[in-house]
């Protein structure tokens, strides 16, 4: 019954500071700045994505206590930041109620919610609600499709990544000199999957790779599947040069595993942006066959400094674990709403709504620019860099500038390491 | 009688009052109470009076809302009016399925896989059929007003959920004082009996599972205009079924005010489990309280809350037999 | 498409040996509910635990779940045994869904106490065998999928002798065919029940533990095994050990190789249609006992 205690002794702590300043005949402005300043943050930290919410969750707690660790929102008479928890159980009509919760509990913006069904669910709320939403991981096109003024994006869309993945990928083709013909492509059955794998397909078949190619394979299997030897089967039936695989942490693994064991012949494992093959625990329990996978993923940026500091920061916290793009993008949401809040030096929703717009956050320690929103709500500048898996570490290779090592292609085949 | 009525008249305005005082969320989670207490009750004129029991109703949630939806989408079909063919397609799938199980025989357990399976065959297909916007699911464009049935404010949400409730409290009350209800529980309670005495069990199976259906479809078009976003996943898994029969269990199966009472204790108690029991570093711990709950509530009210109210307000309803 | 015989061979073999792991799945459901006609919706959460006890073994001791299992099988039946008694027994007369309606409850309370006790994080520990692989001409085996199936054989031949010749067998057997008969000639109803659930359990625990190797361990994966074993029940007979080992064999190979054909995302929609037929068709399965 903690929380509740909380909440009632900020109500309390409020009405008591309204009423000394009143007494005591403080300036009127000094009422309208709060001590404490709640941010709502819903994410799937129960359900089949318990891991990858709980890291989200994470990033957001982390750019929280760092906000107040350097004094709180300093126009505002360094208010303190605090993060009220939602969970949307991987569910629509909770993830809603969650963040209609949250906005009752006094949240002036909510962040989150890593899916992009629910994101599309809290979005409308926050429209109807007038309260501002920052989404920090949620890849579908269609949410900032709607029209909401209310609604902001850090992460990139769908066809961001697909147009940084064919750059990609046309400049490993042209630099070692490889023919890629043949594509192969698996996705998980669940709505990032078939989003990711269907924008990747189109982009192939709508020839906007410099070269000749085709999808010799597509295999959607469901989420949770438990094996996917059949599946690997057909792909290996299909000769494909390279794999491009949508993965989520589960079946990641499931799938290399029976990559090796069928023995299925690839210049390299390319995903055009997927969990699952970056995580500590893939490379945990991978071994040798998790180097040399190839990820097209919003990444941190290894060159910055400022993810350097706050990836031994969350090392530290949480031991094993480092900062990747669920944990990266959950921090650099909440640091863009406070730094809005900042800009802004009012909760008002109105006052916040027009600093967010106005955001040209530089200190980003994800790849990509300064965070500059559309008029639609999107990040101009977000993007994402190839990484690599070289010698059990996860290295930025793609594009040059944030790259911190020279990326391998044509990979050596899984069981020749 | 006269009492229980009296009570009834005052729940409802209490009911009819209550949101002028109540939050936004607050009427948020009514919605919820009323959303679920609304398909329960559709389950239970199936199941809790007729007999056959269904774990697959959340085909019906689905196939209500897409069908609506898609008419509203592509069609401008306001969904006041594409609700009534969400239902009539619903009650038709319903009904097929409940041909075949009837047809063949099939009860009790073997019942339930039947509607199970259908659900998820059901739901699979779903998921790849392209103008159910297969890949990303369907994102419904926020149109407010009443013709698009759109709201800004849950207040509105909050009264149509409750006219829901009540619509469909009055059609199991007819059901119940009508020779069709009094049939209904005959089959339910012997089947073999009711034949023998004359009465189409067949028939009115096939009555029951074609009003379950399609009301519970009705349903769907409402989720559809409240969450805005629609997946097979979420509209029409397995999990939808467990949560639809979880409010009439826990409140009395078969009776009419089970479902209601049941959600009026199920959806607050999850709510207050999750926001007090959501800890950094024990997510789940909720959900292993709300297991915990169920499991408690089926082991110490196995009649359901709604027979143990009675005998509490037994005096209040004096000799009342007709609940 | 192509449809080399080596492909349909490999996709053969490897759906016959996953189907060893299925088949102990739903022999434990097939004998729950055969005994005490309960639908054990928690069993895809108790296949979970057991994944989980053998994962913890090894990770504290490096002996391999084809050896831990046995502390899988231990461990779950005693959870079991606790749940038979605590909630199973009182509900054994209810009206099937509020039967539903409490193991649904258990299950949430495993799957969610596996979260807060081993986190989130799917496990895909490296074991000795795990990447093990047989070649017969051009057909790749599966060695852990092999070494799963032989256990899983072992296992179901040995609660099947159980069954027939000990004599708390041969009461669980009788109280399956005729409970009141099984009271009046003074059988511990209860104990056999409780025995019954456990050995269910157990079963399932080892499944759990063979399936290791195979794929990531994580709270919620019990999840479309349970849905699978309810369709192989059915298809074997329900209450019937061999109809759970033939149907589990079908049915793996069934899937397997109906992604020649269909999609793999709609996989299940095989399994889930085989049900619906045996249902309309032949409710009592294939090896099922009198009519339903």
């Amino acid at each position: 019954m903690k929380k509740k205690m909380n909440r009632r002794t900020f109500l309390k702590y409020s009405v008591a500071m309204g009423a000394t300043t009143t007494i005591a005949g403080f300036p009127a402005i000094l009422r309208s700045q709060p001590k404490e300043i709640l941010i709502g943050s819903v994410q799937p930290v129960t359900g089949p994505l318990a891991d990858i919410g709980i890291a989200c969750r994470r990033g957001n707690q982390m750019a929280v206590d760092e906000i107040n660790a350097k004094g709180g929102i300093k126009s505002m008479g360094g208010a303190k930041l605090r993060l009220l928890l939602g969970d949307s159980e991987a569910k629509e009509e909770v993830g809603r109620s969650e963040a209609e919760r949250l906005i009752k509990d006094g949240a002036v913006c909510i962040v989150g919610p890593f899916m992009s069904g629910i994101a599309m669910a809290i979005a409308t709320l926050c429209e109807a609600r007038g309260i501002p939403f920052v989404i920090d991981i949620a890849a579908a096109d269609a949410i900032t499709q709607r029209g909401y003024k209310y609604t902001f994006r850090c992460f990139s869309t769908v066809s961001t990544f697909m147009s940084n993945m064919g750059e990609y990928i046309a400049q490993i083709v042209k630099e070692k000199g490889v023919t890629i013909k043949r594509i192969g492509v698996t996705n998980t059955g669940d709505l990032f999957g078939r989003v990711q794998g269907k924008a990747w397909i189109d982009y192939i078949k709508a020839k906007k790779l410099p070269f000749e190619a085709d999808v010799v394979e597509h295999i959607e299997y469901p989420v949770g599947v438990a094996d996917l030897s059949a599946e690997v089967a057909k792909v290996k039936v299909a000769k494909p040069d390279i794999l491009c695989p949508v993965t989520r942490p589960g079946d990641a693994k499931i799938l290399v595993r029976e990559l090796f064991k069928q023995r299925v012949e690839l210049l390299g494992i390319v995903s055009p942006g997927a969990p699952g093959l970056y995580e500590p625990e893939f490379i945990r329990d991978m071994g040798k066959l998790a180097d040399f996978v190839l990820n097209n993923v919003p990444w941190v940026n290894p060159r910055s400094p400022k993810f350097r500091e706050i990836n031994e920061r969350f090392a530290k916290l949480y031991p094993g674990k480092y900062v990747d793009t669920n944990s990266g993008y959950a921090y650099l949401g909440v640091m863009v709403i406070a730094d809005a809040l900042d800009r802004a030096k009012s909760t008002k929703p109105e006052d916040l709504l027009e600093a967010l717009r106005k955001t040209n956050y530089k200190e980003n320690p994800m790849v990509g620019g300064a965070v500059q929103f559309a008029a639609n709500g999107d990040n101009l500048n977000a993007s994402s860099a190839m990484i690599q898996i070289l010698k059990g570490e996860i290295k930025v290779v793609l594009p040059k500038v944030a790259a911190e090592a020279e990326y391998v292609f044509p990979t050596p085949q899984l069981w020749e390491r | 009688m006269r009492k229980l009525y009296c009570l009834i008249a005052f729940i409802l305005i209490v009911l009819l009052i209550l949101p002028t005082i109540f939050s936004d969320y607050i009427l948020g989670i009514f919605v919820m109470i009323f959303f679920y207490a609304y398909l329960g009750q559709c389950w239970n004129i199936l199941t809790g009076y007729a007999g056959p029991i269904s774990l697959g109703h959340s085909l019906y949630v689905g196939i209500g809302a897409y069908i609506s939806t898609k008419l509203a989408m592509d069609f401008g079909i306001p969904p006041w009016i594409g609700m009534w063919i969400g239902g009539t397609g619903a009650a038709l799938v319903g009904m097929s399925i409940g041909f075949l199980g009837f047809r063949f025989g099939l009860r009790g357990i073997y019942f339930v896989l039947l509607t199970i399976a259908f659900a998820e065959i059901g739901r699979l297909i779903a998921l790849h059929l392209k103008p159910l916007g297969h890949m990303m699911g369907l994102f419904i464009d926020f149109k407010p007003g009443w013709t698009n049935f759109h709201f800004r404010g849950n207040l509105p949400y909050y009264y149509i959920g409750l006219g829901y409730v009540v619509f469909s409290l009055i059609v199991v009350r007819a059901l119940e004082v009508s020779k069709w209800g009094r049939y209904f529980v005959a089959l339910r309670e012997d089947e073999d009996a009711a034949e023998s005495l004359g009465i189409n069990v067949f028939k009115y199976k096939m009555i029951a599972i074609g009003i379950s259906s399609f009301m519970t479809a009705l349903g769907g078009t409402f989720y559809a205009n409240y969450i805005f976003y629609l997946h097979p996943t979420s509209v029409m898994s397995m999990w939808v079924s467990i949560e639809i029969i979880m409010r009439p269990i826990i409140g009395g199966i078969g009776t009419l005010f089970g479902p209601l009472i049941g959600s009026l204790l199920l959806t607050p108690l999850s709510e207050i489990a999750r926001s007090y029991f959501t800890k950094a570093g024990l997510e789940g711990i909720h959900i292993v309280i709300y297991g915990l709950l169920l499991v408690v509530a089926v082991l110490f009210f196995p009649g359901g809350i709604f027979a143990f109210l009675k005998k509490i307000l037994k005096p209040l309803m004096g000799d009342s037999k007709e609940i | 498409m192509i449809i080399e015989p080596s492909y349909i061979l490999q996709l053969t073999v490897s759906g016959f040996l996953m189907g060893g792991v299925y088949s102990l799945i739903a022999l434990g459901l097939s004998l729950i509910f055969g005994v005490m006609k309960v639908i054990n919706f928690a069993h895809g959460a108790m296949l979970v635990w057991g994944m989980y006890i053998s994962l913890t073994i090894m990770r504290l001791t490096g002996i391999d779940p084809f050896f831990s299992f046995v502390a899988s099988a231990a461990g779950l039946f005693i959870i079991g045994y606790f749940i038979q008694r605590i909630v199973v027994n009182r509900i054994m007369t209810f009206h099937e869904s509020m039967q539903v309606i409490a193991m649904v409850g258990v299950m949430m309370i495993l799957e969610n106490m596996a979260q807060i006790i081993w986190g989130p994080d799917p496990h895909s520990p490296h074991t000795k065998y795990s990447l093990s692989t047989v070649w017969l001409g051009g057909v790749m085996i599966d060695v852990p999928r092999l070494l799963a199936f032989w256990i899983a054989i072992l296992i179901a031949t040995l609660v099947f002798l159980f069954l027939k010749y000990t004599d708390l067998g041969k009461s669980i057997r009788a109280s399956a065919d005729n409970r009141t008969g099984a009271l009046l000639v003074g059988t511990d109803v209860n104990k056999v029940y409780s025995a019954c659930f456990g050995i269910g359990a157990a079963c399932v625990g080892v499944a759990g533990a063979l399936l290791v190797p195979l794929i990531p361990t994580s709270p919620h994966v019990g999840f479309p095994f349970k849905l699978t074993s309810f369709c192989i029940v059915i298809l074997g007979g329900m209450g019937s050990l061999p109809g759970a080992m033939i149907g589990g064999l079908m049915i793996g190979v069934a899937e397997s190789l109906g992604t020649i054909f269909i999609p793999s995302s709609l996989k299940q929609v095989i399994s889930f249609s085989i049900m619906v037929l045996i249902l309309l068709l032949r409710p009592r399965g294939l090896f099922g006992g009198k009519g339903s």
